[in-house]
């Protein structure tokens, strides 16, 4: 073994093995999509444009949101009551989420707002419950055993790894959307930001900001821009 | 509609049943006390929903069950005042005196 000593490092290393492999999950997946199509529970064209629609939606829809209720006090009381009629205000509808009549899973919206005592966030201990209409697909560390077990019991280090420290009379609050409630994060709109637009406030918008691992800046538009502006 | 046995404010504490088979009551807040802070929907509970009971399943009012983080963590790192906020369904609450 020892003259094979120097790429050791190779073994169990292959990109284009890994990517070959057909994990479990993926063959009970085609499976039961094939059992439901040839049942005629939907068709292959309607699982097509459901992943489609999945793949394409985005964080846009909360972030419209939320720079609508930061502009618009009445929305804002509107949205905070019954989350799911308010969205439709924006053009989404959590029942027919896609518009084709696929079945759906999101059931109960709920906004948390975020206030100078109370700071909110979201997580799934049990699986990756996130509200997709509004938010889009979850990102891949969201959905990580290490973010969904560390989150509920050691939040303020998960949400320093984040790079966001909360002051101490700020009451860090869990939600661990275990049910059939999906929520969704409404931040606090940030200094600086005095007199501009919907569409410019959506822009400072992000993703994580709405799930809670962030704070929105009037200079930040991306969940990346602090890493770009690190490496300048 | 059964009307909710529990009203917000009320204290409760989590049980800790046997579950054979699927739930969605976790491991970490059994035996742990909350108190409601929101009623949500009654709707089929998990229990049976999981077999697709969606007609004959049984139907509980669920409720947002708010804990003290300290409630749940004995060795919990961060603030005494830290919360955490999730959902069970009527028969997994117990009311505590208090």
């Amino acid at each position: 073994m020892a003259k094979h000593h120097g790429d050791g490092h190779h073994d169990g290393h292959n990109a284009f093995d890994v990517s070959s492999k057909v994990s479990e999950f993926e063959i009970l997946e085609l499976a039961v999509r094939e059992l439901a199509i040839e049942k005629g529970i939907f068709s292959a064209e309607d699982h097509r444009r459901f992943a489609e629609w999945a793949e394409g939606v985005g964080p846009h829809g909360g972030s419209k949101l939320v720079a609508k209720a930061w502009s618009d006090p009445a929305f804002k009381q509107r949205l905070l009551e019954n989350g799911t009629e308010a969205c439709k205000e924006v053009g989404i509808d959590w029942l027919q989420p896609t518009g084709v009549g696929t079945p759906s899973d999101y059931t109960f919206f709920y906004v948390l707002e975020n206030t100078p005592q109370v700071h909110n966030v979201i997580v799934c201990t049990l699986c990756s419950c996130y509200p997709r209409p509004v938010l889009g697909m979850s990102p891949d560390w969201y959905r990580t055993p290490s973010y969904r077990r560390r989150m509920v019991r050691r939040p303020r280090e998960v949400l320093a790894e984040f790079g966001l420290h909360l002051p101490a009379d700020v009451e860090v609050r869990v939600h661990d959307s275990n049910q059939k409630s999906r929520f969704m994060v409404m931040p606090m709109r940030p200094e600086g930001t005095e007199g501009w637009s919907e569409e410019q406030l959506a822009r400072i918008v992000t993703r994580d900001t709405m799930i809670g691992v962030a704070l929105p800046r009037a200079d930040r538009t991306s969940d990346a821009g602090s890493l770009a502006e690190q490496a300048r | 509609m059964a009307r909710p046995k529990f009203q917000v404010g009320d204290t409760v504490r989590i049980k800790d049943r046997t579950t054979l088979f699927h739930t969605r009551t976790q491991k970490f807040i059994r035996k742990r006390v909350g108190t409601i802070v929101e009623h949500r929907p009654e709707w089929v509970i998990p229990e049976d929903e999981a077999w697709d009971r969606m007609e004959t399943g049984r139907k509980e009012p669920f409720y947002v069950i708010r804990f003290k983080q300290t409630e749940l963590w004995p060795d919990y790192t961060g603030l005494a005042h830290d919360t955490l906020e999730t959902e069970a369904s009527e028969s997994w609450l117990e009311a505590v005196k208090g």
